[in-house]
C-alpha cells in the first residue's frame, strides 16, 4: 500500500501517528510530501501591478524568499521524518491543492493522508468551515480514497445543537 | 490636425472624451496585458496628433506639475537606496527580537513597522519592499504567512496620510490645492490614527486564532545578517535621520518636498557609490521609469478633458451631492475618490479629482477643504478595497474561483470588502469632525 502523508509545517505528529497505523494493517510505503505555496508570490506581484511596478523577477529578495521557502520546507519534512524514518520525501512548489492531487497521480498513491487544515497553536476547529480550502479541493479532486485526519478534540463534546 | 482643420466644439469634446474614457478603461482592463503606461501615454499621443490638447499646452501642463515627477524620482531613489544598506531587513529583524517570541506581539510589531516605514519613505516601499522581507522573516520562522502579509499590504494604505509625503497622491493632490502642514495634520492626522487603529483591531479579530503561537528566536541568526556593510548602513541611518525631519520643515514651510526627497536620495546614492554598494546602472533600476510615462500619460489626458469642461461638470455633481454641506463634501470625496481608485487605479483617480475640485474652489472653506482632505483620504485608503489590484483583477479571480481555483488574491479581497467600508466611514465621520 503506497501512502501519501501530507505535510503543513503544524502536523507531522498527526500524520506520523495515522500513518503508523497502517503499518500494523499491511506492508507500506510511505512518502511524505509538502508544498512550497507559490500563492504569496503571484500576490506581492499583483501588488506590485497595482503599483505599476513588473513583477519581482530575479531580484536579491527573490533568492531570499527561496531560500527561506526552502528552508522551511526541508525543516517541515525533517519534522515528518522524525515520526517515520524510513519515508521518502517530496518537495513540490506550486498551489498545494493541485500540488497535492497530481504528486498523489503520478507517485500512484493508494491513500492520502491529509489534515483538515493547519492549526497554529489554537484549540481543535470544529464545526462549518472546519475543512480548509486545500483539505476540501483535495477531497473533491483525488485520484485515490482520502484520509482526512482531525485533531482529538474529545473535550468539546457532547454537541448540544 | 483639428488645429488646422477647425472643429465644431461639441465634436472636440466628443472625441477627446472618447479617448479620455477608452484611456481609461484601457488602464483598467489592460487589453492584451498592454503596460499601463502605454495605454496613458497612447491616449495622450493621439489627443496631440489629433490636435486636441495643444502640444504647448501639454508641455506646460508636465512642466506644472515638476514636483510630483521629482518626488516619485526621489522617493524611489530614496527606498531603492535604505534597501540596498538592508536598512528594511534589519528593521525587521529588529521587529522580530523586540517580540519576543510571540506571534501576536510581531504581528502588532510589523504593523508599527509598516506605519512608521510608510510616514517616511510612503507607501510604496511598504507594500513593495517591507513586504517580501515580512515574507521571508516569517517563513523564516515557520509563522503562518497571510496574516503578516496583509498587514504589511493594508497598512501601506491606512498610514499613507500620516504626512504629505506619505502617499505621493498626497503631492498630487496638495500641488495644486495646497495645505500648509498645520492644516494637514489637522485634518488628516487624527483620522490617520483611527483607521490605523481600526485596521490593527479588526485583524486582531480576523487572526487571533493565527497567532496565538510562538516562533524559536533561533531562527532569527539565519536572517540576522541583514546589515551587509556596518560603514554604509550607518551613513544610511544619519542621512535618513536628516531627511525625516527635513521633510517635516519643509512641509511647514510649503517648500517643494521633492527636492528633500532628491536630495536625500542623491546622498544615499554618493555614499552607495563610495562604499561600492551599488552602480550608477544597478541604481537606474532601482526606479521605475515607465511610472514617469504613466503620470505624464494621464496629466495630458485629463488636462485635454479639462479643457473640454467636463471634469468641471464633473466637480459641479460632487458638489450638488454633498448638498452644500462639510458633511456631504467629506463623504462625496471619500467614497468617490475610493469607488474610482478601485476602478481605475489611484493615480489617474487623483489626477480626475483634482482637475474636477476646480468647481469646489470658491466654495466655502470648510466645504473646498473637506472635499481636498476627503480626496486625497479616499485615494490613499480606497485601494484596500481591492489592495492586490483593481476591481476587474478581483473579476478575473472570481472566475478562477468558479473554476475551482483556490485563488489567494481573492482572500485580500474578502478582507478588504471587511475592513475598508468601515475605515473609510470612521475617517470621513473623524474629518468631517475636524473640518
Amino acid at each position: 500500500m503506497r501512502v501519501l502523508g501530507c505535510l503543513d509545517g503544524t502536523n507531522a505528529e498527526q500524520i506520523g501517528h495515522v500513518a503508523r497505523m497502517f503499518t500494523s494493517v499491511e506492508p507500506q510505503t510511505i512518502a511524505l510530501l509538502t508544498v512550497i505555496d507559490i500563492g504569496p508570490r503571484e500576490d506581492i506581484d499583483r501588488l506590485r501591478g497595482r503599483f505599476l511596478r513588473p513583477p519581482m523577477g530575479h531580484q536579491p529578495v527573490t533568492e531570499e524568499m527561496l531560500a527561506a521557502e526552502t528552508a522551511a520546507a526541508q525543516e517541515i519534512l525533517s519534522a515528518g521524518r522524525a515520526y517515520l524514518e524510513k519515508a521518502e520525501t517530496m518537495v513540490r512548489q506550486g498551489r498545494p491543492e493541485l500540488e497535492i492531487v497530481n504528486a498523489a497521480a503520478e507517485w500512484r498513491a493508494d491513500v492520502i493522508l491529509i489534515c483538515a487544515r493547519a492549526e497554529y497553536g489554537e484549540p481543535p476547529h470544529l464545526g462549518p468551515r472546519s475543512v480548509g480550502h486545500v483539505a476540501r479541493f483535495v477531497l473533491d479532486h483525488a485520484p485515490c480514497p482520502v484520509l482526512l485526519v482531525r485533531p482529538k478534540a474529545r473535550e468539546q463534546f457532547p454537541i448540544d445543537h | 490636425m483639428f488645429l488646422y482643420f477647425p472643429l465644431a466644439e461639441f465634436w472636440r469634446t466628443l472625441l477627446t472624451s472618447l479617448i479620455g474614457l477608452l484611456t481609461l478603461v484601457g488602464i483598467m482592463i489592460r487589453p492584451f496585458r498592454w503596460n499601463e503606461s502605454h495605454v496613458a501615454m497612447g491616449g495622450a499621443a493621439t489627443l496631440l496628433l489629433l490636435g486636441l490638447i495643444r502640444p504647448a499646452d501639454a508641455a506646460l501642463t508636465l512642466v506644472r506639475d515638476w514636483n510630483t515627477f521629482l518626488f516619485f524620482l526621489g522617493m524611489m531613489g530614496l527606498s531603492a537606496m535604505a534597501e540596498a544598506a538592508g536598512l528594511f531587513d534589519w528593521l525587521a529583524v529588529q521587529a522580530a527580537r523586540l517580540a519576543r517570541r510571540s506571534a501576536a506581539r510581531l504581528f502588532l510589531n510589523v504593523f508599527l513597522l509598516g506605519t512608521v516605514i510608510t510616514m517616511i519613505f510612503s507607501n510604496d516601499t511598504t507594500a513593495l519592499i517591507l513586504t517580501p522581507v515580512v515574507y521571508v522573516l516569517v517563513t523564516r520562522l515557520r509563522l503562518p504567512v497571510l496574516p503578516y502579509l496583509f498587514a504589511c499590504t493594508f497598512i501601506a494604505d491606512t498610514a499613507s496620510f500620516l504626512l504629505p509625503i506619505s502617499n505621493p497622491i498626497n503631492i498630487i493632490v496638495m500641488s495644486r490645492y495646497p495645505l500648509n502642514l498645520f492644516s494637514f495634520l489637522r485634518l488628516l492626522f487624527l483620522p490617520s490614527l483611527v483607521v490605523i487603529a481600526i485596521n490593527i483591531g479588526i485583524f486582531y479579530l480576523l487572526y487571533c486564532s493565527q497567532l496565538r503561537g510562538s516562533f524559536n528566536i533561533d531562527n532569527l541568526s539565519v536572517v540576522g545578517k541583514a546589515v551587509k556593510h556596518r560603514a554604509y548602513f550607518r551613513y544610511t541611518l544619519w542621512v535618513l535621520a536628516i531627511v525625516a525631519p527635513s521633510y517635516v520643515i519643509a512641509s511647514a514651510f510649503q517648500f517643494p518636498l521633492s527636492t528633500v526627497a532628491v536630495v536625500g536620495a542623491l546622498l544615499l546614492l554618493g555614499g552607495a557609490l563610495f562604499w561600492k554598494r551599488t552602480t550608477l546602472l544597478d541604481a537606474g533600476k532601482g526606479i521605475s521609469w515607465s511610472i514617469f510615462e504613466f503620470i505624464a500619460g494621464m496629466f495630458v489626458v485629463v488636462r485635454a478633458i479639462e479643457n473640454t469642461g467636463l471634469t468641471i461638470k464633473l466637480g459641479n455633481l460632487l458638489l450638488r451631492l454633498s448638498g452644500g454641506t462639510s458633511f456631504g463634501a467629506v463623504m462625496v470625496g471619500t467614497f468617490g475618490a475610493a469607488l474610482g481608485t478601485n476602478l481605475i487605479n489611484n493615480v489617474p483617480m487623483a489626477v480626475v479629482m483634482n482637475s474636477s475640485l476646480g468647481s469646489v474652489q470658491h466654495a466655502a472653506p470648510a466645504i473646498r477643504n473637506g472635499f481636498v482632505a476627503a480626496t486625497m483620504f479616499g485615494c490613499d485608503l480606497g485601494p484596500n478595497l481591492t489592495t492586490v489590484g483593481s476591481l476587474a483583477t478581483i473579476l478575473w479571480l472570481l472566475i478562477l474561483r468558479q473554476r475551482d481555483v483556490e485563488v489567494s488574491g481573492l482572500d485580500y479581497f474578502k478582507v478588504g470588502v471587511l475592513v475598508t467600508p468601515v475605515m473609510l466611514f470612521a475617517g470621513a465621520l473623524t474629518i468631517w469632525l475636524l473640518s
